[in-house]
């Protein structure tokens, strides 16, 4: 009897030893844990570490290999990944709207006014600039060539009904040539005026075979200039052409009061190092076909307060 | 093909080389997505197709309707569902689908299941009942009848797979909605499959290389169908 | 012993069979003989489990099978092998479909691994398989797709599946209707050796000069619920209702 009950005593007393042993070994697996997790390395430390940044932009920015060119620097410096995704100028601010990406990239300041007026974006910057360009056959019927007013050159092509390729598809560029026709006073439409529906590049070939005259954004011209036998005939504000076709863009970040789980802090990382001068050199060294594509816009000397609030606003303004 | 057409593809063959990582990673992203999209449809559909074939359940017209109908929806449109579903205002938001690989392999899922399941339930609907009478007298349980019936309609369910799959990695309307196209700075696909890099191809009126790209596709799903094909085979001069 | 007691059933309003006591016992072949259309299946199914009958009792070795549950009248059914008339084999090997009985009754653990087997590398033939071929002279052709088989191979193929996995009982419905002299001798000898080897078996014929050959008791089915059952010499020389008598002699005038 007394034997047993020392054994069980013995048993009890290992058994204990056991669980306290097991249980030093636990805390200490844990605290090895958190310091693996809790890393110092000079990366690691930003909160930011090892999160994807969504960025919806239009095609034609996407296309021209800017942003796949500047963004690994990005992303080396805070140990993050970028997901561009390219849209189209309308899907990208609704993706935006609906809290699917954190930052949005786009051509459209009217829109972009709308989408600050709405509370879906915050912080808005200028980021650069390129223009639009007018192009056709060098032949040139409507006889537009170095004209100074988009308007007029728009008129007279509408008044020789020759050929006009629109990408009507509500892109930025789409967008930038309704306004041309609105502002010269023509509503175009006819056999002479034919919508695609289809990006730049696919516009510009359209044009091509048919020898008629676009509009395009003078980054995707110059990437395919050489396969096109199209030429520019109307030069935009960078060559000297009128200021009506110059093509601003802007960055701003989703607003994370709509949207709680938008990646705020890497948004704004973001926005302040395409914003800064070195990334705003790069943006100016970029170039295809040995052209200049964009210009750098957001380092000024001078204040500019219109970049951060919808064009024309004051604080005169009643709120909507 | 002509020797005009080929002299006008030979730069963007020889281009395709250089961006080699950037082929491979956007074919694996296809596979990937369509393959695993393709497996969970056809697990799901031979059992639907089993059912449906063998047991009478009120509702079952309006389901067959459904299949049917299923057969011909745009893919554009399921990839518009989806979006409606995975989007930050949708049900799954929380769980942060849009624009991954896991979205697109929804949207494929339900592009590939009604395919799936309408052919084998054709195929599993020829089996004679003989046949299935025969499995159940000697002894075999509904699991046993199930798979000697799933065993005899083999070559009608490979083909419904096989059915799936060309629907699945063919479609570019409702992986570039849900998937966004996306590639890494470095050229290394996240989102992108081989349909909706040459509809960017296209959009930027680089033919010639979506063409390559076409191409690529064409012999992806050929080496697929003689793949099965050849297993069908090998079985068939085993017996 | 498979038993019906008082059974009574009737399909799509005909009776087919009323207060019917039959059964079969080990090493005995019961045949079951009538006109074409009667109601033989029907009886070969409610002795097979398949069918429940309206009204009567259906025992299999003393178990009454419709007072147990489906799992139950799985493991009762397990002990009857069954024929039909036509020999629906599976799209497979011969030794693929005879050895199915065996491998349904394996434990999924060992069939999971005879499949994995099998992927690497042939697994060679069980031995009651060949066994099974053997009796209808089928051995030879072990390897050989079903599908390539004629009329007569497939229906010994047939016989060999229902044999393999050494049933109690053995139910044919028709089973020679569609054969040749030759291949019919054949099934009619394995249904010899089958009661040799203490099966019970049930033969379901339109043909009364088989019944006579291979029949050690028979039940004549002749529509309307009548049935006579009795032994096979009673039967054939001197059956002891009319209807029976006439039926006998005006089939047998053939």
């Amino acid at each position: 009897m007394s034997m047993s009950k020392q054994r069980s005593d013995s048993d009890r007393v290992s058994r204990r030893s056991f669980l306290a042993a097991g249980a030093a070994a636990g805390v200490t697996a844990l605290a090895g844990c958190s310091s693996i997790t809790g890393g110092q390395s000079q990366q690691e430390r930003a909160g930011v570490a090892g999160e994807t940044l969504t960025l919806t932009t239009t095609t034609s920015t996407y296309d021209t290999g800017l942003l796949d060119e500047i963004h690994s620097g990005f992303e080396e410096m805070y140990g993050v990944t970028v997901d561009a995704v390219a849209q189209g100028t309308g899907a990208a601010l609704e993706s935006a709207r609906n809290g699917d990406s954190d930052v949005v990239m786009v051509h459209a300041r009217g829109l972009e006014d709308e989408f600050l007026r709405n509370g879906y974006g915050v912080n808005r910057r200028d980021l650069m600039f390129n223009d639009f360009v007018i192009v056709g056959p060098e032949a040139d019927p409507a006889g537009i060539q170095g004209m100074g007013s988009a308007t007029d050159a728009l008129t007279a092509i509408a008044d020789s009904q020759t050929t006009f390729v629109s990408r009507g598809d509500n892109s930025g560029t789409h967008t930038k040539e309704l306004n041309l026709w609105e502002a010269a006073g023509t509503e175009p439409g006819g056999d002479w005026y034919q919508e695609t529906g289809t990006g730049m590049g696919e516009a510009l070939n359209v044009a091509n075979q048919q020898g008629a005259y676009t509009l395009s954004d003078r980054g995707t011209f110059i990437s395919q200039r050489s396969e096109i036998d199209l030429t520019i005939l109307v030069q935009g504000p960078i060559e000297g052409g009128p200021e009506s076709l110059a093509n601003p863009y802007g960055i701003m970040a989703v607003n994370p009061g709509v949207h709680e789980n938008a990646n705020y802090d890497l948004s704004m990382a973001y926005i302040g190092w395409i914003t800064s001068p070195g990334t705003q050199d790069a943006i100016a060294d970029y170039q295809v076909n040995g052209e200049q594509l964009f210009f750098p816009r957001a380092v000024s000397e001078n204040p500019d307060f219109q970049q951060y609030v919808p064009e024309g606003w004051s604080s005169d303004d009643t709120e909507e | 093909m002509s020797l005009d057409a080929t002299v006008h593809l030979l730069p963007a063959l020889v281009d395709l080389p250089f961006r080699e990582g950037y082929v491979r990673s956007i074919v694996y992203v296809s596979l990937y997505v369509s393959g695993i999209a393709v497996l969970l449809s056809t697990l799901f559909s031979i059992p639907v197709a089993i059912v449906m074939g063998f047991t009478d359940f009120p509702g079952k017209q309006v389901v067959k309707a459904i299949i049917n109908t299923g057969m011909g929806f745009p893919s554009v449109v399921v990839g518009l569902l989806v979006l409606f579903i995975v989007s930050n205002q949708g049900p799954l938001g929380p769980l942060e689908l849009i624009f991954t690989k896991e979205a697109m392999i929804i949207s494929q899922f339900v592009l590939a299941t009604p395919p799936i399941t309408a052919i084998s339930l054709a195929a599993i609907t020829g089996v004679s009942d003989n046949v299935r009478e025969a499995a159940r007298a000697l002894g075999g349980t509904r699991l046993d009848t199930a798979l000697v019936v799933i065993k005899e309609a083999r070559y009608g369910i490979a083909t419904a797979i096989l059915a799936g799959f060309g629907r699945a990695i063919s479609e570019v309307g409702s992986v570039l909605i849900v998937g966004g196209n996306i590639t890494s700075a470095g050229g290394v696909s996240k989102t992108r499959t081989l349909t909706t890099a040459i509809q960017l191809e296209a959009r930027q009126g680089q033919y010639d290389t979506a063409m390559v790209l076409g191409g690529v596709l064409l012999t992806l799903v050929l080496t697929v169908n003689a793949i099965v094909v050849r297993f069908g085979d090998a079985g068939s001069m085993n017996r | 012993m498979i038993r019906l007691s008082n059974v009574s059933h009737a399909y799509g309003g005909e009776p087919i069979v009323d207060d019917l006591t039959l059964s079969a016992d080990p090493g005995e072949v019961v045949a079951i003989i009538g006109p074409s259309g009667v109601g033989k299946t029907t009886v070969l199914r409610i002795l097979a489990l398949f069918t429940q009958p309206s009204s009567g009792r259906v025992e299999l070795d003393g178990q009454p099978a419709w007072a147990a549950d489906e799992a139950e009248r799985l493991a009762l059914r397990r002990h009857v092998g069954m024929v039909f008339q036509e020999a629906s084999l599976f799209d497979a090997s011969v030794a693929r479909n005879v050895e199915y009985g065996l491998r349904v009754r394996q434990p999924w653990s060992d069939r999971l691994r005879e499949g994995l087997w099998s992927i690497a590398g042939s697994n060679g033939t069980p031995g009651a398989v060949r066994e099974a071929l053997d009796v209808v002279g089928m051995g030879d052709k072990v390897d050989q797709s079903a599908r390539s088989l004629s009329g007569g191979e497939a229906q010994r193929v047939s016989f060999a599946r229902a044999l393999a996995y050494d049933p109690s009982y053995l139910l044919l419905d028709e089973p020679t209707s569609d054969l040749d002299p030759r291949n019919t001798g054949v099934i009619e000898e394995a249904i010899r050796e089958a009661r040799d080897r203490d099966i019970g078996v049930v033969v379901a014929t339109h043909d009364m000069h088989q019944a006579e050959r291979i029949a050690d008791r028979v039940a004549v089915l002749l529509g309307d619920g009548f049935t006579e059952v009795g032994p096979a010499e009673t039967m054939f020389e001197s059956p002891t209702d009319d209807r029976t008598r006439k039926f006998i002699s005006g089939e047998l005038v053939y």
